[in-house]
């Protein structure tokens, strides 16, 4: 772009000069210029010139999407993660109300995708494997909407380049990287929230690399509009996805840096100028990506108004803005004597009891109290159900027989006539728990035993107690230990059943219950009201509680996270590309899709990294010995250009380490954008030690330098060449894995596993039979 | 500047030493303090080089004498009553119990290097201790130990913490008023006495902590002098072997390693930038401290680890953790050579590579789940269960005891074999079920199934296939050779690998190691190797092989290997247990010890520990400041006030940080004692704050404030000490001293007023409702009126810090294996039961869903509305359970008696 001087001032007339090196007044400085373009390599001069530029993302964008489109319609089955975003997506359509990790804007945009090519959302997405076209589903638009995304990730790569002030060439080096890359490629094809996540990433990136190059033009209404388009893109990426979060954090480091720089004395501003900028940033980078996130919730949670799968998450009274909730629809006030099921909320089973009694002793030797066993129970059943007995006296009728917050109440087990009861024995399976167990209702002997405190959760003084919707923590009044329980199971003597116990720690997760239904009432008006179902209007809640709850349990949800799974790996793999992801296999034809990097993109980038951190130690150490090896416009680019993409690499990789969370090879694509970056102008620094420069606008206040130009000469598109064929061969040697398509044998598979860590199915047997 | 008011000798240069130039007229500030020095400066003395060679201290005789009471009153405190209480205190339970096992030279494993442990073992030896005591609980009275002897070390370490911290501040170049202050915050902290007083490894380490510093800064001193002289060496030399030590304690002395590993680098930062400075000698300063920072601690932790396993060469508890080549090395786990050679018709144990599983085994009981049909699994005891006899499977159909007529034939890959178990006379198995615990579909579950004189299906085929053999023994590679091939089993017809992992099987096989047939085996998992091997058909002379010994490098690094994974795996939940955050709060201790309504919790001395945090936060705040007044162009850092203590509150701000930070990323369990180390930097670092804001006062005021501080310490000590000394105490004055909500020592412990009648007399007799008042029950719950305590649950609250625990018993708790205690008495009655309960149970579908059988019983005693067949099953299962406990009488007679406590208005 910066090639050739006549071209730019040509622009330059039509005020849409914000063309990096352009000297505002580059008449004056044509000595330089012409000083400095006979050493330029005649192919060097040629690549640079807009024409070719322009050609060559040309070429890589089709080509893109070639790679991208090719056979996207296989194969017709569900894949991997698909089952949960594609489920989504039908979610949307149905306005049913689901329950994701993930911030909503790019399930909106699958939603909206299928939207757009009629699709009804019938599909559950069941299982990996099930039949797209049987079950008439219109997934090649889904896969579309990825799949162009992913493709306009290269020339958005290849613009970073080229706006950071690298040549032609070096652009395209780092594009080809994601061009021909494996991973990126099977990521984008499928109904998946990566391509999105990393599209608006390499978006953000774009527009700080534009915006910060506007820095001396400060506040001016371009440096206004690449700053808001930064906060706008950082804001979409962190809404697709929730490790969008780290573009925040890559981009507000950056930020700072760039403040604090602003800061220094030396540069000669004012505090007046730095709290300036100090706001202008807070308004487009913290404010404007704020109301961007809120409002992808907005409109999430207005798409989404009838009951769906998700309700179970949430608390009631979220519940209960949602048409057609079987809170809203079957909570009733609780009145005393009314006969009630229990249920567990954690685990869903029933508070039950049965007449056969605890063992005497237990394995472990420790003694029961012999005492009716009580225990969780998954089924309906006639022992399920229990009487809420007062512990005061009751109006004849009335509200005055509702059941409220902080009552103490007894339970009463119907089946055995015998109310419920913990006292200070060792539960069966936890010394630390109390036993629960029931007493006979005549026998007033340990009658403080029996009582329970009601405590709803989050409930005002005196609220009144409601099946469904109103959790509770039943607290035992002498011992003060709450009724809890846990998925582990009693021995047979207790037919398996799960156990219940008191918790010391009545905060613990576990001690939430709830009721499950009114059985038997002797209010008759209840009674007739139970039998009725009438269509409820949904409440309407504050939209700020809505989200503030949605998003804490994500958080939750996402820390949650920890099972095991074969395919998930530890960050130490990634930038190695030690482990794949097996996503989908079809035993007939032996297909398989498996995520894999390019092992050659992968290492390129991870030696650019490897050679920049030694590069720039080197420098450290020499210039503390009084050496200058590296010219200073090199060095600044080496600091300020890759530096940048190397805070993003880092940003976006490092964090994982501190997750304990379930970690796939995908989370490391964002990382490997900004590999490939690092990767480019590493390359452009090893190739040689020039650089186009200076690449930001000029400003009124800033005297302008001599503009001089990177030469690589011709053998830097001849390695880029020979790197471009080597990447596209082994790109395609992979692709049956990325394609899923053709199948192959046994040795085939074996050839493609070119680290044995990869775990590949359908792989020959090495050792050979007898 | 109060100097002017002052009255004082004039500051004229003594005359034994004459000023040497013009520029420079005197260099005697040396003799005097900061003040001294600043207003010599004043006068146009500029302080110059000192000129005492010695860069570590410059101490006058009377700071000396001060020291020394200092240090008397230390002794006072640290050792006052110092065999009360005369029962085992929190971790004494462990850390006793390694001395024990010192003394008689049983092995075991702890997660914490040796050191501190060898040092109370010495103690206890050269009191004559005989290793006899247990220390199994807390509580537990002492019984011919010299316990006292042993406590003093930790003691005496603590009491030297006192002195070096006066000595440490010093040498940065502080008064000795500050000093002072530092040392008597040391002394009268609450919780540096409680974790000093008793057996504990946190004492040692604060102790060496502080030696490092101490010899770090004295090195830094000599630094600045005259580096290469032999004062410069001793000190950076006794830096490394303090460094040593520290780490030989706990391994949280690596953080003091970072310490100073971080100073170094930025001495070295500066070296480089000096362009005054050769290469060469940059070379010679970068080499010096790598050799001794680097070479010298890493040799004495290997030589504490030498002396370790000097000590301990016979066996113990903690053999179960090493590998067997381990194990054979230590005395009475040596095992007998055995045959070299395998071949059809040899008695072998398998034993798993990858994990410490132990042995291939199959024992007469049965899967639950799956095919039901006999267990297999991996136990690591020797066993007459884990005989498995090799037969070949390529013979098909003819007989399977043809191998005693037949010509011996050694096992060579590719050889498809049976395995045969030798006292259920059984085949190993595989088939197209799913493993009880790894349910997924690349898993197949391995059995034992056949019956004796049947030779078997084709799922007892096996290929053999070797992995790798011993480089020493080519044959190996060749053929199946005892201890030496590493191989793998295939199974012949779904092509899995016979394989193991950590996985344990639930209660119905005594918490074995999951066995299974992995289509996707992770090569590591699924290599096995022959252990013993015996053929009749081999004669007595063939040749014999064993274990190699290993070296003590290749020992060293595997007690590395296990003590780092089972430190990591700590996560189990502790009632005392907190986290890094709670620490500079001081916002709970830890319930030590209660006995005799008398009670230790370690808890520290509020205000000494709350001024810490302070002054760390305030240095946070104004080096935060000052970094901005920078960077607009303030020029701070050219007052020399500012760089001196900058560098002397930097350091000990990096200490801190270094000592605290890294907890955050801990996710094992974390007690308040693991704050201590950083505390030690807190408070140097308070006292330096004192320095700086008092350096304008006059040293009269700055010796008033700083007395009104120490009384402050004093009476906040005084107020908490009955808890560290486990003194008399009552309910008021308890519940008064809860000054937080969150301390919850339990104040009901103690008696309504410290009349010593009541805590006469009734000394370490059991106490009715205290302690557990059964053997197998708990203790009442204490329920405390308003304050919404935590638990204080006698149980938990004389518990140990678990972490020891992982170590403490036998690692693979096992009951059964042993074919002797399959239980005789029992028999009948238990295939009773069996035979009831398959008549409740449904055989079910595969799987676990036990809810399944559950409802099965369930729906049938819910439809019959509670009716007669709740009632029959109910008493269907009372018998049973009688049956199943089969109690014997006193069992019967004690549970009765039991139930009388607990139901003292009867029951029944």
């Amino acid at each position: 772009m910066s090639g050739v001087q006549d071209v730019r001032q040509r622009n330059k007339g039509k005020g849409i000069n914000r063309d990096a090196s352009g000297p505002s007044s580059a008449v004056d400085y044509d000595d330089h210029n012409v000083a400095y373009l006979p050493s330029r390599s005649y192919i060097e001069s040629f690549l640079n010139t807009e024409e070719a530029s322009a050609a060559v993302v040309a070429i890589l964008t089709i080509i893109a999407f070639f790679t991208r489109f090719y056979k996207i319609n296989h194969p017709d089955q569900v894949v991997f993660d698909e089952v949960h975003f594609g489920k989504f997506a039908s979610y949307y359509i149905r306005r049913e109300y689901y329950f994701d990790v993930h911030p909503p804007l790019a399930k909106l945009l699958f939603g909206l995708a299928g939207w757009f090519v009629g699709y009804d959302g019938h599909f559950d997405f069941e299982n990996i494997g099930d039949s797209y076209t049987e079950n008439h589903v219109p997934y090649v638009g889904l896969r579309a909407l990825p799949a162009i995304l992913g493709s306009l990730t290269v020339p958005i790569v290849y613009a970073i380049m080229k706006e950071c002030g690298y040549s032609t060439i070096i652009a395209a080096f780092s594009a080809i990287i994601i061009l021909f890359d494996n991973a990126h490629v099977a990521q984008s094809r499928l109904i998946l929230l990566d391509a999105t996540l990393i599209f608006f990433l390499s978006l953000t990136m774009y527009s700080y690399v534009r915006f910060k190059k506007l820095r001396y033009q400060e506040f001016s209404p371009q440096w206004w509009g690449w700053l808001l388009a930064t906060g706008t893109f950082m804001a979409c990426t962190w809404a697709s996805k929730v490790n969008g979060i780290l573009t925040v954090v890559a981009v507000g480091v950056a930020v700072l840096i760039d403040l604090w720089d602003i800061l220094d004395y030396k540069k000669g501003h004012s505090m007046q100028y730095f709290w300036k900028h100090f706001i202008a940033r807070a308004a487009g980078l913290i404010a404007l990506p704020l109301v961007i996130y809120l409002s992808v919730f907005w409109v999430h949670l207005a798409i989404l108004s009838n009951t769906g799968p998700g309700d179970a998450f949430m608390s009631p009274s979220f519940q209960e803005t949602l048409r057609g909730n079987e809170l809203l629809m079957k909570s009733h006030e609780i009145r005393y004597y009314d006969t009630v099921t229990i249920k567990h909320k954690d685990t869903q089973v029933y508070l039950h009891s049965h007449p056969e009694r605890y063992p005497l002793k237990y394995d472990d030797g420790r003694i029961s109290s012999q005492g009716q066993q009580v225990t969780g129970y998954g089924h309906e059943d006639s022992n399920n159900q229990w009487q809420i007995i007062p512990t005061k006296a009751l109006p004849e009728t009335g509200r005055g027989r509702i059941v409220r917050h902080e009552d103490v109440i007894q339970l009463l087990h119907v089946n055995t006539g015998t109310v419920l009861m913990t006292h200070d024995v060792a539960s069966p399976l936890m010394a630390t728990n109390e036993e629960f167990t029931t007493w006979p209702k005549d026998d007033h002997s340990r009658y403080n035993d029996t009582l329970f405190h009601l405590r709803l959760s989050d409930a005002a003084p005196g609220e009144a107690w409601k099946s469904k919707s109103g959790h509770f923590r039943l607290i035992h009044v002498p011992t003060k230990v709450a009724m809890w329980s846990h998925p582990t199971q009693l021995p047979d003597w207790a037919f398996k059943q799960q156990e219940i116990n008191g918790n010391k720690n009545a905060n613990e997760k576990g001690a939430v219950w709830y009721v499950n239904e009114i059985v038997d009432s002797q209010d008759p008006d209840l009674k007739a009201k139970l039998e009725e179902v009438e269509m409820k209007e949904p409440k309407r809640l504050n939209f700020f509680k809505k989200f503030g709850e949605l998003q804490l349990l994500m958080l939750q949800h996402n820390a949650g996270l920890t099972a095991s799974h074969p395919y998930a790996s530890g960050p130490i793999n990634w930038p190695f590309l030690l482990s794949g992801i097996s996503f989908w296999t079809q035993n007939e034809g032996q297909k398989q899709i498996y995520l894999i990097g390019n092992i050659i993109g992968w290492w390129a980038s991870v030696g650019g990294i490897c050679i920049y951190i030694g590069i720039l130690g080197a420098d450290l150490l020499a210039r503390r010995r009084g050496l200058e090896p590296i010219p200073d416009d090199v060095r600044n680019r080496l600091w300020n250009s890759t530096g940048f993409f190397i805070i993003v690499w880092a940003v976006h990789y490092f964090p994982f380490y501190l997750m304990s969370r379930q970690l796939f090879i995908h989370h490391y694509l964002p990382s490997h954008v900004a590999s490939a970056l690092v990767a480019g102008s590493v390359l452009s620094f090893v190739l040689s030690e020039t650089i186009n420069t200076p690449v930001s606008a000029w400003g009124p206040s800033v005297k302008p330098r001599p503009t001089t130009y990177a030469d690589h000469g011709v053998k830097a598109p001849v390695m880029v060449a020979v790197f471009a064929i080597a990447m596209f061969s082994l790109y395609l040697f992979i692709s049956p894995l990325t394609y899923g398509t053709p199948g192959l044998t046994g040795e085939q598979v074996n050839a493609r596993r070119l680290l044995s860590s990869w775990t590949l199915h359908f792989a020959a047997k090495e050792s050979g039979n007898i | 500047m109060s100097a002017n008011v002052r009255a004082r000798r004039p500051p004229s240069p003594i005359p034994s030493q004459p000023p040497r130039s013009q520029r420079f007229p005197t260099l005697t500030h040396s003799r005097s303090d900061a003040d001294e020095r600043r207003t010599l400066a004043s006068k146009g003395y500029i302080p110059g080089r000192k000129p005492h060679p010695s860069g570590g201290v410059y101490v006058t005789s009377a700071e000396w004498k001060l020291l020394i009471l200092i240090t008397l009153i230390a002794v006072g405190i640290r050792l006052f009553r110092l065999s009360q209480p005369n029962s085992v205190v929190f971790d004494e339970v462990h850390f006793g119990k390694f001395a024990s096992k010192y003394i008689k030279s049983q092995y075991f494993v702890d997660v914490h290097p040796p050191l501190a442990k060898l040092l109370i073992t010495l103690a206890g030896f050269v009191f004559g201790y005989d290793g006899n005591f247990d220390f199994k609980d807390i509580g537990k009275v002492y019984e011919r130990v010299p316990y006292i002897a042993m406590r003093l070390v930790p003691a005496i370490l603590g009491v030297a913490t006192v002195p070096l911290s006066y000595l440490t501040l010093r040498a940065l170049d502080c008064r000795a008023t500050t000093s002072v202050l530092a040392a008597l915050f040391i002394t009268f902290e609450n919780g540096l006495i409680t974790q000093s007083r008793h057996i504990l490894l946190d004492s040692p380490l604060i102790f060496f902590t502080a030696l490092t510093v101490f010899f770090w800064v004295g090195f830094c001193n000599e630094d600045k002098q005259q580096p290469f002289s032999d004062h410069w060496w001793l000190w950076l030399t006794l830096t490394g072997l303090s460094l040593g030590a520290v780490v030989s304690c706990k391994w949280v002395g690596l953080f003091t390693i970072a310490t100073v590993g971080f100073s170094t680098v930025y001495q070295l930062w500066l070296l480089l930038g000096d362009m005054r400075v050769s290469a060469r000698l940059f070379f010679r300063h970068f080499m010096a401290r790598a050799l001794c920072l680097i070479l010298v601690p890493a040799l004495f932790y290997m030589f504490m680890f030498w002396i370790h396993f000097a000590i301990l060469s016979g066996s113990g508890d903690g053999d179960g953790f090493m590998s067997s080549e381990f194990q054979h090395t230590l005395r009475g786990r040596g095992m007998a050579d055995t045959y070299a050679d395998v071949a059809i018709g040899s008695v072998v144990t398998i034993r798993h590579v990858n994990t410490q599983g132990g042995y291939l085994h199959s024992h007469p009981h049965n899967y639950p789940t799956g095919s039901q049909q006999q267990q297999v699994t991996l136990y690591p005891h020797r066993d007459s269960n884990n005989d498995w006899r090799i037969l070949n499977a390529t013979t098909d159909g003819s007989e399977p005891q043809d191998w005693a007529t037949l010509p011996l034939t050694y096992v060579a890959p590719g050889m498809r074999i049976k395995l045969r178990h030798a006292a259920t006379d059984k085949a190993l198995h595989s088939h197209d079920f799913r493993p009880p615990v790894s349910d997924v579909d690349f898993q197949n579950e391995v059995s034992a199934y056949g019956v004796p004189g049947y030779s078997g299906d084709m799922n007892d085929d096996w290929i053999f296939e070797i992995y790798e053999g011993s480089k020493k023994d080519p044959q190996s590679k060749r053929r199946l050779r005892t201890l030496r091939t590493h191989f793998r089993l295939r199974h012949a017809l779904t092509g899995c690998y016979l394989f193991s992992h950590k996985v344990k099987l639930p209660d119905w096989a005594y918490e074995q190691q999951e066995v299974t047939c992995n289509k996707n085996a992770v090569l590591a998992n699924s290599l096995w190797y022959v252990e013993t091997a015996d053929n009749v058909l081999l004669p007595p002379d063939a040749a014999k092989v064993n274990y190699r010994r290993p070296g003590f490098l290749s020992k060293f690094l595997e007690l590395q290997q296990v003590m780092w994974t089972t430190n990591a795996g700590l996560t189990d939940r502790h009632t005392f247990d907190s986290r890094p955050d709670a620490w500079p709060r001081l916002r709970r201790g830890i319930n030590f010890w209660v006995k005799d309504h008398k009670q230790i919790y370690l808890l520290g001395n509020p205000m000494v520990w709350w001024l810490s945090t302070a002054a760390v936060f305030s240095y946070i705040v104004v080096r935060g400041l000052l970094i901005l007044r920078a960077k607009r162009g303030c020029k701070d850092f050219e007052n020399t006030k500012v760089v001196k203590y900058d560098t002397l509150c930097g350091f000990l701000f990096l200490g801190w940080s270094l000592h605290y930070f890294p907890f955050f990323l801990m996710s094992r369990q974390l007690f308040l004692h693991h704050y201590f180390p950083a505390l030690y930097f807190a408070i140097l670092l308070s006292c330096g704050v004192f320095d700086l804001v008092t350096s304008t006062l006059r040293p009269r005021i700055r010796l008033q404030i700083a007395a009104v501080l120490v009384i402050i310490a004093i009476w906040n000590f005084i107020y908490l000490s009955p808890l560290a000394y486990g003194l008399p105490w009552t309910k008021a004055k308890c519940q008064n001293a809860r000054w937080l909500k969150t301390w919850d020592f339990s104040c009901n412990d103690f008696y309504d007023s410290v009349s010593y009648d009541q805590y006469k007399g009734i000394d370490y007799t059991p106490q009715p409702s205290q302690i557990v008042p059964t053997p197998h029950g708990r203790g009442a719950v204490v329920v405390e009126g308003p304050v919404p305590i935590v638990s204080v649950d006698p149980n938990t609250l004389g518990k140990a810090e678990p972490g020891h625990d992982v170590f403490a018993e036998n690692p693979h708790p096992d009951v059964k294996s042993d074919p002797a205690v399959e239980p005789v008495q029992y028999d009948p009655v238990v295939s009773d039961v069996k035979e009831i309960s398959s008549v409740i149970e449904p055989s079910s579908s595969p799987g676990v869903e036990s809810s399944s059988s559950q409802s099965a019983v369930e729906s049938a005693s819910g439809d019959s509305e509670a009716g007669t067949t709740s009632e029959s099953s109910s008493q269907v299962e009372e018998t049973t359970i009688a049956a199943t406990l089969g109690v014997p009488q006193e069992d019967e007679a004690e549970a009765e008696k039991v139930r009388q406590e607990l139901f003292p208005d009867g029951r029944r």
